[in-house]
């Protein structure tokens, strides 16, 4: 008899208890609560979150990740994803102190130390060239010493390094790869000295291979990020602050004004996007700026039309003849009523713009009309990946690869927190 | 009779422009609200009561246009303020509450924020915080709780909404409120709630409303004079009482009879016969002589003048209240 009370059920509130709670909490917790509070998967805006914050973290410090320089020449040409880069070694007897291609400099008059190679293999003319090199900086030295190796060409890697077994010839040069691959278990005797090119062979070798120029697909991915995300920003950010205004301007002000904007814009929009962007850059050349001009000017209409339109219907609502009826002014009225209400669609063009934008770029480096060819850029490895597709697959699908994965965070993460921080779409 | 008329409406016209031509939502209409009371402005959807209350405020934009008439508002003629000085009277002397209250805010703006803004644009010296306690003060006197004042516009409920309406329209200390179909889209429970704060409010904060509804039976629980308009011209107006009780114009006495009452008891409800003219082609004269069912030959061939009929400040248009022309009537018949 004592359990009668508090069993009322409440009283039927407009707003549910989390909806009133809304406005207390923090930006993450918001995050996460975000499935239960407005049927928003929060997983996907997680995710594609962290992708873009991984990407602006890249954009910021390329440096910090990439281990080379985007166009340095690190390696050989065409690496495939870890292999190893073949540098051509030195291979000496277990025993032997020789070590550097230097050790085997002798007096003036001593015979001359016999090193073989393989017949037909770069690494004799690598010897060749290295040898003259060293013996040019010590012949001058007061020790006397000269570094004129015999060479023994042989016809297979196994003959010359038998020759080394046997002692006929002081070391050989092979390249390390073929070290790795088996010989060293078929001659224990001998052992790998250093590179006679000074080249350090990478512990992984190439993480994602080389290019036809011998440039680290990695880091230039990684460089190539920055690039990507200044033309997909400074562009979509130059789009947004000319539409913005003009299609707010047109659509509150209507009459003539509108007009000619609309008339200007139509015909911009009109135009097949890739094409006035080839034609923009074609007449302005080659250069960063111009490509986000170019791009900038592609997505105008865009921002134009929608923020027009949604002026349009944003115009006609109560709420705004309600603000009239308060006596607010008309600038009064497109701040405070009409822009907070057309900003969330802007939102939603804006991430889904920084992709198109990118994707843009890419291509018109693609067709060699965007940036100059020494920027690490996306669309240029893709430009250049192509003509090697058969054999370097690694240089066309890793910088395709990297386009989708920016192009869907953003657009992912867009819709994501338009649909959290869009206080009209909370009402569910 | 003058000295205690607030806003006087004088041969107001009201066109809208469509591809068919011009139609006259509001055709020559005069209308004094007295100060302090509550007026009730009836008639059938589309007869142009609400065009009627916003050109009270100049509201009009795009197709509508106030072609003629005189506005007289506390002594000045609103029709000769420039574009530019109307928003300093909107809000701050007259006040509008709107049919939907679930579209009539702001809905990226907190209940606040629309409240201290509305108070800070006519008032720019005050104070944030200044503004923020007086809207404190207001919405509690409106029985909405402090909290809730911080919340968005979908977090209330309808009933809800409409106060915090009203509460803008005294947040400024508006002398006339235009409260254009308030209760329309309220339930019943709400409804009477928020006509009896009406009710209060008018008389503490001695307001002046124009309530527009096609409602007769609000209109008979809350104004105190009424007045009915039918395809854009204003067909009689008087003291409540007096209109119910006694009702002149036939427009009036069949839109009287044709409210549903308890005491019909089952029998047939009384309809008035056709339909409201077309406003692009109204009808010659009286525009009700085609559903009259008192017609005479004047009424298709002259339009009736807006005369004061019975005791008071009864006025109607009807020729049956023109002596000369029923004497007229009945010698041709």
């Amino acid at each position: 008899m004592t359990m009668m009370k508090e069993e009322l059920p409440e009283a039927a509130e407009a707003t549910e208890v989390w909806a009133t709670e809304l406005e207390r909490v923090g930006f993450v917790r918001r995050m996460f609560l975000a499935r239960r509070w407005y049927g928003a998967d929060w997983w996907f805006v997680a995710i594609s979150t962290v992708m873009v914050l991984g990407f602006i973290f890249v954009a910021l410090f390329p440096g910090l990740l990439a281990p080379f320089s985007p166009n340095e020449l690190v390696g050989s040409r065409l690496l495939a994803p870890g292999a190893q880069p073949a540098v051509p070694v030195l291979i000496v007897p277990a025993e032997s102190p020789l070590n550097e291609l230097v050790d085997l400099a002798a007096p003036a008059g001593a015979p001359r130390p016999a090193v073989g190679v393989v017949q037909g293999l770069p690494t004799g003319a690598a010897l060749n060239e290295r040898a003259k090199l060293l013996d040019d900086e010590i012949k001058s030295a007061p020790e006397g010493l000269r570094l004129r190796p015999r060479i023994n060409r042989y016809a297979t890697t196994e003959e010359a390094l038998r020759a080394v077994a046997d002692g006929t010839d002081m070391a050989a040069v092979i390249e390390s790869t073929e070290w790795a691959a088996g010989m060293s278990e078929q001659f224990p005797t001998l052992r790998q000295g250093g590179s006679i090119t000074g080249e350090v062979s990478t512990a992984g070798g190439f993480v994602l291979g080389t290019n036809d120029i011998g440039q680290d697909v990695f880091s230039r991915l990684l460089w190539g990020t920055r690039v990507a995300l200044i033309i997909g920003f400074s562009s979509s950010i130059v789009a947004l602050v000319l539409g913005v205004p003009l299609g707010l301007l047109a659509g509150f002000v209507g009459g003539a004004l509108d007009r000619l904007l609309s008339l200007v814009m139509d015909s911009l929009y009109a135009f097949p996007g890739l094409i006035l962007a080839i034609a923009i850059t074609a007449v302005l050349g080659p250069s960063m700026f111009n490509v986000i001009v170019a791009i900038a000017v592609l997505y105008v209409p865009t921002y134009y039309r929608i923020v027009r339109g949604q002026t349009l219907s944003v115009k006609e609502e109560v709420y705004v003849e309600a603000a009239k009826s308060i006596g607010a002014r008309q600038s009064e009225i497109l701040q405070k009523y009409i822009f907070p209400n057309v900003i969330p669609s802007v939102a939603i063009i804006f991430s889904v713009n920084v992709a198109d934008a990118i994707l843009t770029g890419a291509g018109l480096s693609f067709l060699g009309l965007g940036l100059p060819p020494t920027i690490a850029d996306w669309g240029i490895d893709l430009a250049r990946g192509q003509r090697f597709i058969q054999v370097a697959w690694w240089m066309i699908t890793y910088p395709g690869l990297a386009i989708i994965a920016v192009v869907l965070a953003f657009s992912m993460m867009g819709e994501g927190l338009t649909e959290i921080f869009n206080p009209r779409l909370r009402e569910r | 009779m003058s000295a205690d008329v607030l806003c006087s409406v004088r041969n107001l016209i009201v066109e809208y422009s469509t591809r068919a031509g011009a139609v006259r939502a509001v055709d020559n209409v005069s209308l004094d609200i007295r100060r302090g009371e509550i007026l009730g402005l009836v008639g059938e959807s589309g007869c142009g009561k609400s065009t009627l209350g916003k050109a009270l405020m100049r509201l009009h934009t795009g197709a509508a246009r106030i072609t003629q008439g005189e506005l007289w508002f506390d002594g000045r003629d609103l029709m000769k303020l420039s574009e530019r000085e109307m928003p300093d009277v909107r809000g701050a002397e007259i006040g509008m509450v709107f049919q939907d209250p679930m579209t009539s805010l702001n809905p990226v703006q907190r209940i606040m924020d629309h409240l201290t803004e509305t108070m800070r644009t006519h008032e720019p010296e005050v104070s944030e915080a200044a503004a923020r306690g007086r809207a404190n003060e207001l919405v509690e006197r409106l029985g909405i709780r402090r909290e809730r004042l911080h919340e968005y516009p979908h977090q209330m409920s309808g009933g809800m909404r409409q106060r915090v309406m009203i509460s803008l329209a005294l947040a400024l200390r508006a002398k006339l409120v235009i409260a254009d179909e308030p209760t329309t889209s309220l339930d019943v429970i709400v409804e009477a709630k928020f006509l009896d704060l009406l009710k209060e409010l008018q008389k503490e904060f001695g307001l002046t409303i124009l309530l527009i509804t096609h409602n007769i039976g609000v209109v008979a629980e809350v104004a105190d004079r009424v007045a009915v308009m039918y395809a854009a011209k204003m067909a009689e107006v008087g003291d409540v009482r007096e209109v119910f009780a006694d009702p002149k114009h036939p427009y009036t006495q069949g839109l009287l009879r044709s409210v549903p009452n308890i005491a019909l008891d089952g029998a047939e409800l009384y309809k008035m016969e056709g339909a409201p003219p077309n406003l692009l082609h109204p009808p010659v004269g009286c525009r009700f002589a085609p559903r009259c069912p008192h017609v005479m030959d004047v009424c298709r061939r002259q339009e009736p003048s807006f005369d004061p009929v019975g005791e008071g400040d009864h006025l109607a248009a009807c020729w049956l209240f023109n002596e000369a022309a029923v004497a007229r009537e009945k010698s041709h018949a």
